[in-house]
């Protein structure tokens, strides 16, 4: 493993921008790059020859998840209403958030075609999982979410029923316990 | 917790190709990740379904106060300290003192808390000590009269949660059985209606007085897990979030029960209620050692 | 009435203390400070660790003999409070408490304390300008101190100045540099012209000065500050050289002041030097686990 050497503190000089590219965890400030978090230095080298070498920092003590542009999210639904569905997001990139953020999916952003002919009712009902992407930051409340590729939708659901919900096409799931189908827009098991 | 490597039992979700790790999933299915470690017979820290985490406790950590004591109930932490303060008695009882005991749940030791004027669980808290304390009379508040009519102590018990990682009602009244303990306070004189202590010298047996306790109640808390109701002894913050209701015994030194109370989880079982009473009363022998230790 | 707490007597004071009449009290003499063994120069030895607050994003404890502080950082997360517009920067919260039972005197926790609001905006102050805040938009991070144990004003606010960058980094949040905190007292030494205590037989020394003799007391105590005629507290950055928040109390002259702050300076360098061993601790720890 790295020696202590390697292990830095927020605010230590890490190399100069002559020799280095400003990677993870690290600025530049003036001449100089620094770290900004504490963590491990390590210098990667990419591309050509030519390129400089990036010094980067590896953290430590990850920072608690926030949601970011393009970022896939698992987040549950809490409420819908005509025009989109309220979630609590609850995991970005695969690390648990320690507080849910809140998100919505608007009717527009729910598939790709035929956008027109969407119903945020058969699409998500609440209590519903469903892997989203986020699209931008949002409004002072919530961040805006889309569905609109194979790969994102509902990933877990529960009918009416009580019973737990399994896929049978991109838009219909069918209860366990009682066959019957409901109307969801599914997203496509990787 | 990343340690057992519990990838989606496939078995629980009807979805074979999505998988989280053991985290992600236990943020999502909170109830299902559990079940499957009780099932086993154990928990996602390790401890086994009765097990307590471990315990310690220090006394006199504050010098400011009269009283001080620490406790760590693994992830929990709390800091007692007791201030003793001269007020006017109250009328129909004019030869007792105060014992006022609060619990704080500021918003730094858990997410869960808001900051403002004590919350719900705070209350209860408060609420649930001050009647152990008064009802199992811990404390004969006459010792505690300086002058009758005119000037008594008031012993305030203010209990800050440092860290909070579930079971608080046991770490809280454990650290003021140890702070009440650990009080000191110098002999007051009463002249004309001034209170006076003497200052100067190291306070010592000569200069001062201990309170006498009558009984040290401790007690030891349970949650109900689901439908079951599987006793989890001493349940940390993530067991006390999806837990149905709680248990809590309390038991003085001669095993005499002080206080039984029960919140949440429908009705149970006498035989629940024995089951509990047993372990708590091993574990109360148990934290009187390890309170003794020190 | 307050119905949310055990209610207590409505008025309760301490009883007063009386001191015997040959009861020799501490006053400020040449090079000898409270604590007999510290030097003017000296600060008392400070223990910092890092992650005592499980459920906290990030936390540190800090003990400078019996100035005793915790401090649970928790964050990024999202903005709680409605109302406030689309921010496209992190908002950095501070919150400053006193556990009632912290200072000499009992403090009643019924009503939010004008001191604990000051104390407050001076530590987001002295802590904002170190943290990549526009890393973090539309997020806050919430920063709670507890003071279990008070012994000295200055010296508590730069202890939490220093546990809260600890915990920061410790958090993971993006910095640019931790931030020490050091507090420094100025008092007038030697005998006293003007008496403002009790004194009974120090005026025995034989020459006295005319012009009194200012000496700086680095990281003082209760007792000291009783008879400090200012303080300083220095928030800095010791890696980029830059002072992030500075406060000046009292009564001094420029040179006065200036010493003190290079004084606080150098002391901030030592702090650093704890901070950093604290910060490599938690890492070792996390890597052990």
């Amino acid at each position: 493993m790295a020696s202590v050497a390697d292990a830095v503190v927020p605010g230590q000089r890490l190399g100069h921008v002559q020799e280095f590219n400003v990677g993870a965890g690290t600025y530049a400030l003036q001449d100089f790059i620094y770290a900004s978090v504490v963590g491990l230095k390590r210098i990667m080298k990419q591309g050509g020859d030519n390129e400089l070498p990036f010094m980067t920092v590896q953290r430590e003590n990850s920072q608690s998840a926030i949601p970011e542009i393009e970022a896939i999210v698992t987040c549950k639904v809490v409420r819908v209403n005509p025009r989109f569905a309220s979630v609590n997001i609850m995991v970005v990139d695969g690390k648990p958030c320690t507080d849910d953020f809140q998100g919505i999916i608007r009717v527009q952003d729910v598939r790709a075609t035929e956008k027109d002919k969407v119903k945020i009712y058969n699409s998500f009902r609440p209590g519903d999982i469903v892997r989203a992407q986020v699209i931008s930051l949002g409004d002072a409340r919530s961040y805006y979410l889309s569905t609109a590729a194979n790969e994102l939708g509902v990933i877990f659901g529960t009918s009416v029923a009580g019973g737990s919900l399994v896929p049978i096409s991109w838009q219909e799931m069918q209860c366990t316990k009682t066959r019957v189908i409901e109307l969801r827009k599914c997203a496509k098991p990787l | 917790m990343d340690t057992t490597t519990a990838t989606t039992p496939m078995n629980l979700e009807n979805s074979p190709a999505f998988t989280f790790t053991a985290s992600t999933f236990q943020k999502l299915h909170p109830i299902e990740y559990f079940r499957k470690f009780v099932s086993q017979g154990v928990r996602p820290d390790g401890r086994l379904l009765n097990g307590f985490r471990p315990t310690t406790v220090h006394v006199g950590v504050i010098t400011t106060a009269n009283g001080s004591a620490m406790v760590r109930l693994g992830g929990t932490t709390v800091v007692c300290g007791i201030k003793a303060e001269v007020a006017e008695p109250k009328l129909d009882s004019p030869d007792q003192g105060y014992l006022v005991p609060n619990v704080d749940l500021s918003p730094m030791c858990s997410s869960a808390f808001r900051p403002g004027p004590p919350g719900e669980q705070a209350q209860v808290v408060s609420d649930a000590i001050n009647r152990v304390l008064k009802e199992s009379k811990v404390l004969d508040l006459k010792d505690l009269c300086i002058e009758e009519g005119k000037a008594v102590w008031t012993l305030w018990v203010d209990i800050v949660c440092v860290s909070y990682d579930g079971n608080i009602y046991d770490a809280a009244l454990a650290s003021v059985m140890a702070a009440l303990a650990n009080v000191r306070i110098r002999n007051p004189s009463y002249a004309g209606g001034i209170i006076k202590v003497a200052g100067g010298e190291a306070i010592s047996d000569e200069n001062s007085f201990r309170l006498k306790l009558n009984r040290t109640p401790l007690s030891s808390s349970f949650a109900l897990f689901d439908t079951s109701l599987t006793l989890l002894a001493d349940p940390n913050f993530a067991e006390e979030s999806i837990s149905q209701g709680q248990i809590s015994i309390t038991i003085d030194e001669h095993d005499e029960l002080c206080a039984v109370s029960k919140i949440g989880a429908g009705s149970s079982s006498q035989a629940l209620l024995r089951q509990c009473v047993d372990r708590a009363r091993e574990r109360s022998k148990e934290l009187r050692a390890i309170m003794s230790a020190q | 009435m307050d119905r949310k707490r055990v209610p207590g007597p409505e008025l309760s004071v301490a009883p007063l203390v009386e001191y015997p009449i040959d009861h020799e009290r501490w006053t400020p003499q040449q090079e000898k400070r409270h604590d007999p063994k510290r030097q003017p120069e000296d600060l008392r030895p400070i223990y910092l660790k890092t992650g005592l607050i499980s459920q906290a994003s990030g936390s540190a404890y800090i003990e400078l003999e019996n100035t005793k502080l915790a401090c649970g950082v928790y964050g990024p997360r999202p903005v709680k409070k409605i109302g406030q517009g689309f921010s496209g920067m992190g908002v950095l919260n501070c919150d400053f408490k006193f556990a009632t039972f912290a200072c000499v005197k009992r403090r009643n926790n019924t009503r939010q304390d004008p001191q604990e609001k000051e104390l407050s905006q001076i530590l987001s102050q002295a802590l904002a300008p170190a943290v990549r805040l526009e890393l973090l938009p539309k997020s806050v991070i919430d920063v709670y101190i507890t003071v279990l144990e008070s012994d000295g004003w200055g010296s508590c606010l730069a202890a939490a100045i220093t546990a809260a960058s600890v915990a920061l980094a410790h958090a993971g949040i993006e910095m640019l540099d931790l931030v020490a905190g050091c507090s420094a007292s100025y008092m007038q030494i030697g005998p006293s012209i003007s008496s403002t205590t009790t004194e009974t037989s120090s005026s025995s020394g034989a020459g006295n000065p005319i012009t009194p003799q200012i000496q700086i007391f680095m990281d003082a105590d209760t007792e000291e500050e009783k008879y400090e005629q200012g303080a300083i507290v220095l928030a800095y950055m010791p890696s980029l050289n830059e002072v992030t928040h500075l406060l000046q109390n009292g009564k001094a002259e420029g040179p006065i002041i200036n010493q003190s702050v290079e004084h606080c300076m150098e002391a901030c360098n030592k702090v650093y030097a704890v901070m950093h061993h604290a910060l490599l601790e938690s890492m070792k720890e996390s890597k052990d686990a």
